[in-house]
């Protein structure tokens, strides 16, 4: 008897021990769904969400207080993603997502601009340099094309336009969408004679 | 013995199994398809043909900078130099181009160049005279071997020598830097893709440059062994190579005729018997590989100090009556050379550069003869095999050369999972159209696997974009935060000081006034504000990084104003003109020679903005007392009036700013006292003055209510 409850309470004990190190030892900082979640996201930090960013809505997103289908940018791909993430149910995008819109970048018409400034305060990543009364410009390669300044800008002087297709960032056609362009095909005529 | 024997019963074999041939070669997989090198393979090679004009593209390798050495209008020499790697490229794979011949540069603009896009680049335009004048040993070369790569390196840099076997990378950036990291040195002869003769023709007519070169190469860099691997089929070649080899340690192989034997990873494994590991070169491997035409332009650029400037290129295909080989320019236009070879009928099909296998339609007839251009085929456009699905027949991975599952890729690649394309290796493809070939259902399996490498390069673009931006907007946020904090942090600041004040007042006013009166506690906050200033100045804050729009116009002061966060000096001066403003001129300047100073400017400010407040408004009591002690009488607009008094008083704040800053600061208090024995004619201190600002500013408010009173 008096063995029995030794045994036992020095097991609780050890075991007590070991899962109050293991909590310490092992604490996880932040919360890891919501980690997941952010790197599927675009981190366009548009806020077309309704959430400050992409991390906030990660934030809301893991504690399942928010709906799953609300990134634009992202679209249905990321809405699966984010889905499968959390184990909440995939719904259907709430506004008309254009598939495979190509990524566009902020211009700013420096002719226009008048420098008021109210692009920079609005831009989420820093990507707009100018000052006050001073021409302003978007960095191009830090423009995520969230848009946010354009509907701000008091003289409409910022437009979205598609990244320039150079020989760089040129893309092999997919064979399936341009059946006519089969080069190999073609040319492998040659051959098979 | 019993390998030829061996090889005789295969190739038996091979009539009633095709695909017994590939028990042949050493490497997985392979095609045998039709040939048609006899084509353009009796000719002799061609008299270079001047076209009427050349167009040099610019565009080299990805996004590096290259500088124009001419001008548009400027007469160029052949082997003249036009263009070189920008001086700040740091990465320096590019190679300097050369006018291939004499002539006007008639045009530096964007043209149609060899590339599957389709897209234009810069290109340097030159009108051929056709006097072909040129400048000799333009590398100025003295003709002797190098003996060290570095020397090596040198001459074909200047060359603008690159890899004329297809890739075009430059070759004096493939060269490693030490002597002895290339135990073994290929020459590669092989040319396996139907329709090409040039390199046969080459090996044929230039065996000699080519050992020489290859010889040179392998002496500068300290390789043992020289081997050179040619196909089969060439024998022609084989014949001049080994009567050009006698003598020296290089050994010609004869490789068997098997499409693609002339790939590098696949050559190598055939001559060397090493299988190139995943994501290493062949120079990790103690390898070092060149096509022939390479070792060509090698001997030319090191004895002659001749540089890349026509190269020889095949022109064949059914298209044609007389398919031929020519040295043509780097430049020459490709419906130029086409026409040349008597065509059958107009060439109004799109020209493919390359061969049947990997080669591609090129977007512009006009397109120009580049440094990778070995071939232009003609070949008419006939019926496309219409694509059907994948059966899972298998055959594509039995064809591989690198020992992939082009099936799997295939239905990834379809299902856009660019990950899985990714786990299977896509991007050790060499597109060499094998699979494409045998595929029974036509499906453009190399198209997929060009089109999933390129999306998984957009993904990892925009991945690194996603984590820039990330990173840039969380920077954003705590910036934000900071800045908010501090304003926070300067406004509680504040409020404690005005709080201290409000508490012990008595205690101040005995020590700032010879005559106490009765505190106010609007005037009390106010000299509490300037108590800050003189507090500001003792100690010059931490938080001074506030943002520019905070900034004070008296950046032409001195240092110390500096260190005083800018939006608390302004507070302070608001303050302090407010009350000056309030009191108005009826006050006379203070004790202190300093605080006058800066007293005075602040007076006359607000006399100059009460002034233009005047002409505004009709409301004119207070204004009207004002009015009076007002020397000048602005009938100017009144709002150029305003401004000109705020210029004026920013300046001469400033002035006052520079003044006061001069000494430290801590003893404008302290100095009160004996300066107000001094300078006793002006008795009235600042304490005295704030009270009667307040009252003022209080007669002024039940003046204001009245009014608006009897307007109601």
């Amino acid at each position: 008897m008096m063995a029995a409850i030794i045994i036992f309470v020095s097991l609780a004990l050890l075991f007590g021990l070991l899962l109050g190190y293991a909590a310490i030892r092992f604490k996880v900082e932040g919360n890891p769904v919501a980690e997941q979640i952010d790197k599927v996201l675009p981190q366009t930090q548009c806020g077309q969400c309704g959430f400050p960013g992409c991390k906030p809505y990660a934030e809301a997103l893991s504690k399942e207080e928010t709906e799953v289908n609300l990134c634009i940018p992202g679209g249905n791909e990321v809405m699966i993603l984010i889905s499968e993430i959390t184990g909440l149910e995939p719904k259907e995008m709430d506004e008309k997502v254009t598939e495979n819109k190509p990524k566009e970048t902020a211009y700013i018409n420096e002719d226009v601009c008048i420098g008021c400034v109210l692009c920079i305060k609005e831009c989420p990543v820093d990507a707009i340099l100018g000052a006050t009364k001073l021409m302003h410009t978007v960095i191009q390669a830090e423009c995520t094309g969230c848009e946010k300044c354009v509907p701000v800008c008091p003289v409409d002087c910022i437009e979205m336009l598609p990244a320039k297709v150079t020989v760089e960032n040129w893309q092999w056609p997919e064979p399936a969408l341009k059946p006519t362009d089969h080069t190999v095909e073609k040319n492998k005529i040659g051959a098979k004679k | 013995m019993s390998q030829r024997l061996t090889h005789t019963l295969i190739q038996k074999m091979a009539h009633f199994y095709p695909m017994a041939k590939r028990w042949l070669h050493h490497f997985h997989g392979g095609i045998f398809p039709q040939y048609n090198k006899s084509l353009s393979l009796q000719q002799p090679i061609k008299e270079t043909i001047f076209p009427e004009k050349l167009v040099l593209p610019l565009k080299q390798t990805n996004g590096q900078k290259i500088e124009l050495l001419v001008q548009i209008g400027s007469y160029v020499k052949k082997n003249q130099c036009l263009a070189q790697a920008a001086k700040d490229n740091k990465k320096g794979v590019i190679v300097p181009i050369h006018a291939p011949t004499s002539g006007a540069i008639e045009a530096i603009e964007n043209a149609p160049f060899p590339h599957a896009s389709g897209l234009e680049t810069l290109s340097i335009i030159i009108k051929p005279d056709g006097k072909d004048l040129s400048i000799d040993n333009v590398l100025k070369v003295s003709g002797q071997a190098p003996s060290h790569p570095q020397q090596l390196k040198t001459i074909l840099l200047n060359a603008g020598i690159v890899g004329m076997g297809g890739a075009g990378f430059p070759t004096f950036a493939k060269i490693p830097n030490n002597v002895g990291q290339i135990h073994t040195l290929v020459i590669n002869g092989a040319e396996c893709e139907p329709f090409i003769t040039c390199d046969d023709l080459l090996m044929q007519t230039h065996a000699c440059d080519i050992i020489q070169g290859a010889v040179m190469v392998a002496n500068a860099l300290g390789a043992e062994n020289i081997i050179c691997g040619v196909e089969s089929n060439k024998p022609a070649a084989i014949q001049a190579l080994q009567k050009a080899a006698s003598g020296t340690n290089i050994t010609i192989k004869e490789v068997e005729t098997v499409y693609p034997m002339g790939s590098e990873k696949q050559l190598l494994q055939e001559l060397t018997g090493t299988e190139i590991p995943v994501n290493t070169h062949a120079i990790d491997n103690g390898l070092l590989m060149f096509n022939v035409a390479t070792y060509a332009a090698i001997y030319r650029a090191v004895t002659l100090g001749e540089p890349l400037t026509r190269r020889l290129v095949t022109v064949a295909g059914f298209g044609l009556k007389s398919s031929y080989n020519v040295f043509a320019l780097i430049g020459t236009p490709f419906e130029t050379l086409a026409n040349a070879g008597q065509p059958t009928q107009v060439i109004d099909y799109p020209l493919v550069m390359g061969g049947p296998m990997m080669g591609f339609q090129v977007p512009n007839n006009q397109v120009p003869v580049i440094k990778t251009t070995n071939c232009i085929l003609v070949n008419p456009p006939e019926t496309l095999a219409t694509e059907m699905p994948c059966i899972r027949c298998g055959e594509c991975m039995e064809a591989c050369p690198m020992n992939l599952l082009p099936q799997q890729m295939y239905w990834h690649s379809q299902a856009h999972e660019f990950d899985k394309v990714e786990q299977l290796n896509v991007f050790d493809c060499i597109e060499c159209g094998c699979c494409s070939y045998v595929c029974p259902s036509h499906i453009p399996l190399v198209q997929y696997y060009r089109h999933s490498k390129s999306a998984i390069k957009e993904l990892r673009t925009e991945q690194k974009a996603a984590e820039l931006a990330k990173q840039r907007h969380e920077f954003r946020l705590e910036r934000i935060e900071r800045e908010k904090q501090e304003r926070e942090a300067r406004l509680k600041a504040k409020k404690e000081a005005v709080k201290n004040r409000a508490a012990n007042p008595a205690k101040d006013s005995s020590e700032s006034s010879s005559q106490p009166k009765k505190p106010s506690a609007a005037a009390a906050a106010r000299a509490a504000a300037a108590k800050r200033a003189a507090q500001a100045k003792k100690q010059p804050p931490e938080e001074s990084q506030a943002s520019p729009s905070e900034t004070t116009p008296s950046t032409i002061a001195s240092e110390a104003p500096r260190k005083i966060p800018a939006a608390r000096q302004k507070a302070i001066e608001m303050a302090q003109k407010s009350a000056a403003a309030k009191t108005g001129s009826k006050l006379e300047p203070t004790k202190d020679p300093r605080v006058s100073a800066k007293r005075a400017a602040a007076i006359a400010a607000a006399k100059r903005r009460t002034q233009a407040q005047k002409s505004t408004t009709e409301t004119a009591k207070v204004s009207e007392t004002i009015n009076h002690e007002n020397k000048t009488l602005p009938d100017k607009d009144p709002k150029e009036a305003a401004k000109k008094a705020a210029m004026s008083a920013a300046k001469r704040r400033a002035q006052a700013k520079i003044n006061t800053d001069s000494t430290p600061p801590d003893s404008i208090e302290k100095q009160a006292q004996p300066s107000s024995e001094t300078l006793e004619s002006k008795p009235i201190d600042k304490r005295q003055k704030a009270i009667e600002a307040a009252k003022k500013r209080a007669s002024e408010h039940k003046d204001r209510q009245a009014k608006q009173q009897e307007n109601a």
